[in-house]
């Protein structure tokens, strides 16, 4: 067996334990390339029918080639799609130029409170990987979150020789990443491996590709010439750069920002 | 020699004088009474991360290499936060032999956990988390008790001064409690604690201070005086053999005017911004220009390869740098000129991080403060919600101990990096 079919078996395990356990489950969709991997993995799990919703936090900032690809593919899957808006915010003007951090609390984090609460979902799957950032080299295959969306990363269960701790008491949901093990190279050889359509954006046009995609106006390419798979993963390897630095920034450099600009600064 | 440091941040030497004069500060009135009182200059540029780098470790931005609160990751437009775990030069309390250190609230220690230390602290401004602002850990339970607050939700004040200035009281009252847990808990030969509630203060309500029928006049009195009772039960926990250092990082004056540098580079031709989609920011930098600014005025000259789309050639350097200078030299806001000086990176620091250092460094006349907003308003200049600007000039140090009338004659005016050298000499001398 190699190392990709020892993580396609580990993914799919999660994600059958999850459901089994669970019953009431979404499966976060951002349409990236991680998440569509995690899908592609629960239509395997579960024999090309996906039996719980899917869901994709529609922030009304995203790429246009993702709403198609989202589009063309809940279709093509027979995916049981749910779109959430947090549409007063948006008509409230809330974007980027207003804030990112609060754009993103606003338009991410609020939305998927919101709905948790309007559907009840136990738990939820995520496309999170280990080696994406710093912080999420702590997280657990199965992480409890409270009310606040609060993580408590100093009191997990462990989670020695893939012993999962799947319920959880009077936590508010628990999110399951199956994907953690993976790494960047991984995803993108198995999406080779699988021929798992991915949205274009990934690959280079005129010099530039995105390594990492979200919302449009917060997103920036690299220069690259990799226009295929094989040359896409043949940069990678090459590559010393960090996955998320098109991403304009990370969380707690946002924090540090807010607070600089509460006093004039930046 | 035990030896306590007093940090009051912003506050400028001509405040403190005044309000020991008038009783609002009775504690002070005395120290400057039995001690050598001076002004002080701040750090080039007049930001808290850069003059406290300068208190704690004696060095200069060259040696500790922090020049702001924001800085530029080598060789890209990418804007990095400078934590603790940056500062290259070691602060006092780390040097061998200096004993056990208690220090709270100094700007830019955060995360406490970036370096090892004989004692304990607390970080200060840009705090996010208590977990990681406390050494050693264990320090966190108590401070939760004691609802301890890294910092004022300056945020606050946008909204509403009278939440402001609860948060602000209810901010120092959490310090204050800190202070006198760690004064009786731990076995310290130096404590320091930086009270940066002042300059918050100062940010929102400095014409409060200036003008005595302002509505919140007496609540910045009050605050001052809250600082003053808490000084004074410190000075009393001494003897006549201690050391008691109080002192600002910056001066303080009225802020008339915002000035935007990015927006005099562009309209002058040395900066241009690719189209973005939203509010651009540093990567929209094109390869057509010339020179551009971080907060608050530092300037980088777009150099070939320090850059990547640096389209200066190191030969013409020299030429762009006079350019600026020119205009800067030049520079007139509704009659008033707006720049006092501008400092090139070889005038002002020296050391191993020189290269990192923005080329030119600009200080501006009385009222007006710059920013480096690349989201442009629509004039070059303009109000602002904040009504005081630090200043270059005007902190202030307070030395109480044997020694030091001699070793703070009254011709001499002190920078921020001499005083851990002056602590030294007096500690030595006692020895």
């Amino acid at each position: 067996m190699d190392h990709l079919e020892r993580l396609e078996n580990q993914s799919i395990y999660i994600i059958r334990e999850a459901y089994r356990q669970f019953r009431e489950v979404a499966l976060l969709w951002s349409v990236g390339k991680d998440s569509t991997t995690l899908l592609w993995l629960a239509r395997k799990a579960f024999f090309g029918r996906v039996p719980f919703p899917i869901l994709h936090l529609d922030t009304g900032y995203k790429f246009r080639e993702i709403y198609e690809f989202r589009d063309r593919y809940a279709k093509e899957w027979g995916l049981d799609l749910i779109v959430w808006r947090n549409e007063r915010a948006l008509e409230e003007g809330i974007g980027p130029e207003r804030g990112r951090f609060q754009c993103c609390t606003l338009l991410k984090t609020e939305a998927l409170k919101e709905a948790i609460a309007a559907h009840g979902w136990r738990a939820l799957y995520l496309g999170i990987r280990r080696d994406e950032h710093g912080i999420r080299a702590k997280e657990r295959f199965f992480s409890p979150r409270d009310e606040d969306f609060t993580w408590d990363y100093r009191a997990q269960p462990p989670e020695l020789w893939d012993q999962y701790k799947t319920k959880a008491a009077g936590e508010e949901h628990i999110r399951v990443h199956p994907l953690l093990s993976w790494r960047e190279i991984d995803v993108w050889e198995y999406i080779a491996r699988e021929g798992i359509p991915i949205v274009p954006l990934y690959f280079a046009r005129d010099g530039e590709r995105y390594r990492s995609i979200g919302c449009e106006p917060c997103c920036r390419p690299i220069p690259s010439q990799a226009n295929t798979i094989e040359k896409l993963i043949a940069e990678l390897r090459q590559s010393r750069i960090s996955e998320r630095s098109g991403r304009a920034q990370d969380k707690e450099e946002a924090q540090m920002m807010q607070k600089l600009r509460a006093l004039g600064y930046m | 020699m035990r030896a306590v440091i007093i940090g009051l941040d912003g506050m400028p030497y001509r405040l403190i004088a005044d309000l020991a004069e008038r009783g609002v500060m009775p504690n002070m009135r005395t120290l400057i009474a039995e001690g050598a009182f001076r002004e002080m200059d701040s750090s080039i540029p007049e930001v808290s991360s850069v003059a406290w780098s300068s208190i704690i470790t004696g060095k200069n931005p060259g040696e500790h290499g922090i020049f702001g609160f924001t800085d530029l990751s080598p060789g890209s437009y990418r804007l990095t936060f400078p934590s603790f775990a940056d500062l290259k030069a070691a602060p006092f309390w780390e040097r061998e032999g200096s004993g056990r250190a208690a220090i709270i609230n100094v700007p830019s220690t955060y995360p406490a956990t970036a370096r090892a230390m004989n004692g304990v602290l607390i970080s200060g401004f840009v705090a996010l988390k208590l977990e990681k602002a406390v050494y050693p850990p264990s320090l966190a339970p108590e401070l939760e008790r004691l609802d301890y607050r890294l910092d004022v939700d300056s945020g606050l004040a946008h909204r509403s001064l009278e939440l402001f200035l609860e948060d602000l009281q209810r901010t120092l009252a959490s310090h204050i409690a800190a202070c006198r847990w760690l004064w009786e808990k731990e076995e310290w030969e130096t404590f320091m604690i930086v009270f940066t509630t002042t300059d918050r203060l100062a940010h929102f309500l400095w014409e409060a201070y200036e003008d005595e029928g302002h509505p919140y006049h007496w609540a910045f009195l009050a605050h001052l005086r809250k600082i003053d009772q808490a000084i004074g039960e410190i000075a009393a926990g001494l003897d006549e053999r201690d050391l008691l250092i109080a002192l600002s990082d910056h001066g303080f004056e009225r802020l008339e005017e915002e000035v935007h540098v990015n927006l005099i580079l562009k309209e002058e031709g040395f900066l241009e911004l690719e189209e973005a989609p939203s509010a651009p920011d540093l990567e929209a930098i094109s390869s057509k220009t010339k020179a551009f600014a971080l907060d608050p005025a530092r300037i980088y000259i777009n150099l070939r390869g320090r850059f990547p789309r640096g389209s200066v050639e190191p030969k013409d350097k020299e030429r762009m740098i006079a350019e600026l200078l020119d205009l800067f030299a030049g520079l007139e806001l509704h009659g008033r000129r707006v720049v006092r000086r501008a400092c090139r990176k070889e005038e002002i620091y020296h050391g191993p991080w020189l290269e990192r250092a923005p080329d030119l460094v600009l200080l501006p006349e009385r009222g007006f403060t710059f920013r480096a907003r690349l989201e442009f308003a629509a004039q070059a200049g303009g109000a602002s919600h904040f009504t005081g600007k630090h200043a270059q000039e005007g902190a202030f140090l307070l030395v109480k101990g044997e020694g030091a009338q001699e070793v703070l004659p009254p011709n001499l005016k002190p920078g921020v990096a001499d005083v851990v050298g002056l602590i030294d000499r007096l500690r030595q001398s006692e020895r």
